[in-house]
């Protein structure tokens, strides 16, 4: 199928902690594809898990007070003949299906990043950018994921799971720590504490992290290093970026820093490309191509660091990032139009995940016999 | 010959109606679709502005006419479609919305229209009927909105069903404020001391009726929420009980009671029954006693075995007090003092029932006063900011209660040196019933105690406030009055008349379909 002709849905928003995010990252999307007068809808998740159609030509401000003035509902049919995104029962109780042949997964953070809208996209047969579920899975597990990068031979900070309950457990490093999320995006939720019993009161307090957390040391010797990466049509990683702090407060780039005061990741202060050594570069590029091929990367997905001007660390994969990481690439520049084509030909390639019968031939269903004659 | 006349005048009849209805069907939205709130806007826009009231003479006595000279019935119309002059017919504030509700109304109120000029023109009196017709345009939309009530209710229990099993699924601990004034702020508050330690969702700012609760609760409270604060606001008996019937509170606010709303209350006794409706049901009260009848209702409240918070901006000893002094805030917990100065700049009342609540969620009293330094400041609400050219602007722009001026007059009075030029910009108060003129009398004679110039907006107060201040000033006193139209023309008058290191305060704002 043909990327510019394709009827394309971008979907953003969702039950997640980044939905208003989201939405900015979607109306981007959103905004460059109807420019490009290509056939594409908006798919707006609501907080409490609704789907509804949105024009093209809205404005973040439209959903600041929930499901902007006149979006139409929808529904999600996982499975059966009617499968897809369906027009709610209307008039003489007909259901019309929304013709769509790639979701673009604008959604950040939450079930959209987690594999969970994965899930059922897969189910209902519906092709879309970014991670498989299982990808998606990995991507949002902190620790799995550091388990992952560790055991490939990736330099990686210690990193320790923090469960409610019990007494603190011996981390083997020295604080002050930082506090992150088992789950979750990468920049709510995250905390730093001097020593293991106040991490372990952290847990109840903070709502973002009773699911689950990790702690890592906090070394304030340590700046982020961000670089972009896909495997359509080819491998390829953008220039480095550096993140810049503005909130004088705070002692990790936080929320408020990415996406509060402008057009989300895309307006956040950073340096770019980053003034680094060529050797830390090459590094970090070997290190990116490495995480690219255990994280299956697919879309653009954009991978973070730490680094103290030296050394490397590998820190998380962010499977669907802010702004779709478009401003990252810029050595070659990459006009946002073509990553967006890019990764809408990838989805129209093939699906995320194959179900497979094979092997399920009936052989153990003939050799089982009568289960009720074994119970007897 | 003459039924051509009469036809042509008919005609024109139905045109001026056409041309009138999108005005006042804007002012029905406004006022959120109460049944006699267009008639009084009428009555308002027609007779407090002189050329309105000399074009509603002519209307007037052309109907009269009409009934002998079908030629009169044309002056009407040509009046009908053409005023009340400064009424706008799309609106620069809030511009018509053709809503599903509105487009319900609009149909139903050209019926009306339809029905009144064929019945006359049918009895043989076409002019008569036409001229009524556009002169009756106001009352027609208010017996619309009367006639369509009962439909509303009946679509909006739709979106109810829907988010009372929302609730009852997500399962939140529903914390429910009401109050004359203050329950924006203390909601933002609540939503700030608690957030750190459970997931909460605030409804919106203006969703504290029945429709907007339903969609906050639908479109906002995802699942997982621990806890949901809920605004609830009221224009009349019976509306509290109605919400709190489907958004069961666990812990229930009233931050205070005052004269708000009273054109459609009545008096503040029925202010006060219908604040009282949302603690029937809570295990858990937060009452403001500052207020004599909040801690009269507090105690009501504990003799039937409600949980009390009696909290105070005055009285150390309540339950939970923030004073203020210095430009900070003393916290003080059942008696002891827990926080000796918090830079708070927030009406203390409100910040001690947030504070009430956040300790009745359990979140432990040291999480709570690491918050308390940081609260977010509501917009519009005594907002402070440098406007061009160095002036202090202070934005009270969504304030409209006797209470608030004084609050605001006193912060107007705490900034800028001697010789800064301090000025009041306001278009008065508003909905306050038989008392609206003397309150508004009233503030501007504390506002000439504390400001250098009064500019008085609009029409709305004009006479109660040129009064009051006029009365207030010193024999040959130095404040300057300044009467204009328009926010646009005060805003204009700001901009050439001040300068660095003054101060001006915007104390509400009205809607441009007041006049």
């Amino acid at each position: 199928m043909n990327v510019s002709t394709a009827k394309v849905a971008v979907a953003f928003g969702g039950p997640s902690p980044e939905h208003d995010v989201s939405i900015l990252t979607g109306l981007q999307a959103l905004r460059e594809l109807d420019g490009a007068r290509r056939d594409v809808t908006g798919l707006y998740w609501s907080k409490t898990g609704d789907w509804y159609r949105v024009e093209a030509a809205l404005e973040a401000a439209d959903f600041i007070d929930g499901v902007p003035r006149g979006a139409q509902s929808l529904q999600l049919v996982t499975g059966g003949d009617g499968a897809g995104f369906v027009a709610g029962a209307g008039r003489l109780g007909r259901t019309r299906p929304l013709p769509v042949d790639a979701v673009v997964n604008c959604c950040h953070g939450g079930p959209g990043e987690d594999g969970t809208l994965q899930a059922a996209l897969d189910l209902a047969a519906i092709a879309y950018t970014g991670p498989s579920v299982a990808a998606a899975a990995l991507g949002m597990d902190k620790l799995a994921f550091a388990g992952v990068a560790r055991a490939a031979g990736l330099p990686v900070l210690p990193r320790v799971l923090l469960a409610p309950g019990g007494d603190a457990p011996a981390l083997g490093f020295a604080g002050p720590y930082i506090l992150k999320p088992r789950f979750g995006g990468s920049s709510i939720g995250v905390e730093v504490v001097a020593d293991s019993d106040t991490a372990l009161g952290r847990l109840d307090a903070n709502p973002h992290l009773r699911a689950g957390a990790v702690v890592e040391p906090y070394r304030e010797d340590l700046f982020d290093l961000n670089v972009a990466a896909r495997s359509w049509p080819r491998p390829e990683l953008s220039a480095v970026e550096r993140p810049l702090r503005t909130t004088s407060a705070a002692e990790i780039l936080g929320y408020a820093d990415k996406y509060v005061g402008g057009e989300g990741m895309a307006s956040a202060p950073r340096q770019l490309p980053a003034q680094i050594p060529p050797a830390l570069t090459a590094a970090l590029h070997d290190a990116a191509r490495t995480v690219l091929r255990l994280a299956d990367v697919r879309g653009v997905a954009r991978i973070d660091f730490l680094s103290d001007g030296e050394s490397l660390f590998v820190n998380e994969v962010n499977t669907v990032p802010g702004s779709l990481a478009r401003y990252l690439w810029v050595d070659p520049p990459i006009p946002f139009i073509d990553l967006l084509d890019a990764m809408i030909g990838e989805a129209l390639s093939g699906p995320a995940a194959r179900f497979s019968v094979a092997g399920a031939d009936g052989t153990v269903l003939r050799r089982a016999g009568g289960i009720a004659g074994k119970l007897a | 010959m003459s039924h051509a006349l009469r036809f042509a005048v008919v005609a024109l009849g139905v045109a001026s109606v056409a041309l009138a209805g999108p005005r006042w069907l804007r002012v029905a939205q406004r006022e959120h679709y109460q049944v006699d709130a267009v008639s009084r806007f009428a009555l308002r826009w027609w007779t407090r502005v002189p050329v309105n009231g000399a074009g509603l003479a002519v209307a007037v006595v052309g109907l009269m006419l009409s009934a002998r000279w079908p030629a009169g019935a044309l002056a009407t119309a040509v009046v009908v479609a053409a005023g009340p002059v400064g009424l706008s017919w799309r609106g620069r504030t809030s511009p018509l919305a053709w809503t599903r509700r509105l487009r319900t109304l609009a149909l139903v109120w050209a019926g009306l229209e339809a029905a009144a000029v064929a019945g006359g023109t049918v009895a043989g009196e076409g002019p008569v009927a036409a001229a009524g017709a556009a002169l009756a345009v106001p009352a027609l939309v208010d017996l619309a909105c009367a006639l369509t009530a009962p439909i509303e209710r009946l679509l909006g229990a739709k979106y109810v069903t829907r988010a009372t099993a929302r609730l009852r699924r997500v399962a939140p601990t529903v914390v429910a404020i009401t109050g004359s004034f203050g329950k924006t702020s203390t909601k933002g508050y609540v939503t700030h001391l608690v957030g750190a330690w459970r997931s909460v969702v605030a409804s919106p700012a203006s969703f504290n009726n029945r429709a907007g609760l339903a969609r906050a609760v639908n479109e906002h409270l995802a699942d997982g929420t621990e806890v949901f604060v809920a605004e609830m606001g009221a224009y009349d008996r019976g509306e509290i009980a109605q919400l709190c019937s489907w958004v069961r509170p666990d812990v229930a606010v009233i931050t205070a009671v005052g004269p708000v709303h009273l054109e459609r209350f009545g008096s503040e006794d029925r202010v006060l029954q219908a604040k009282a409706e949302i603690l029937e049901g809570a295990p858990c009260a937060v009452l403001v006693i500052d207020d004599e009848r909040l801690a009269v209702l507090a105690d009501t409240c504990a003799d039937r075995g409600t949980r009390v918070w009696r909290v105070s901006g005055l009285d150390p000893s309540a339950d939970v007090a923030a004073v203020e002094g210095d430009g900070v805030v003393a916290v003080w917990v059942k008696g002891e003092l827990v926080a000796p100065a918090v830079p708070v700049d927030a009406r203390p009342g409100n910040v001690a029932a947030a504070i009430a609540v956040a300790l009745e969620l359990g979140v432990p009293i040291d999480a709570v006063l690491a918050r308390l330094a940081t609260l977010p400041t509501t917009p519009h609400r005594l907002e402070q900011s440098t406007g061009p050219g160095g002036v202090t602007v202070l934005d009270d722009t969504y304030n409209a209660n006797p209470a608030g001026t004084r609050a605001a007059l006193a912060a107007l009075a705490r900034r800028g040196d001697g010789a800064a030029r301090r000025v009041v910009v306001t278009p008065g108060m508003v909905e306050l019933g038989p008392r609206q003129a003397e309150e508004n009398a009233r503030f501007a004679a504390a506002a000439a105690a504390v400001a250098t110039d009064l500019v008085v907006v609009g029409r709305t107060n004009r006479r109660a406030l040129v009064r009051g201040a006029r009365g207030a000033a010193p024999a040959g006193g130095s404040l300057r009055l300044v009467v204009v139209r328009t926010r646009h023309q005060a805003t204009e008058w700001v901009r050439g008349h001040l300068g660095t290191g003054d101060v001006v305060l915007y104390e509400n704002d009205l809607p441009d379909h007041y006049p």
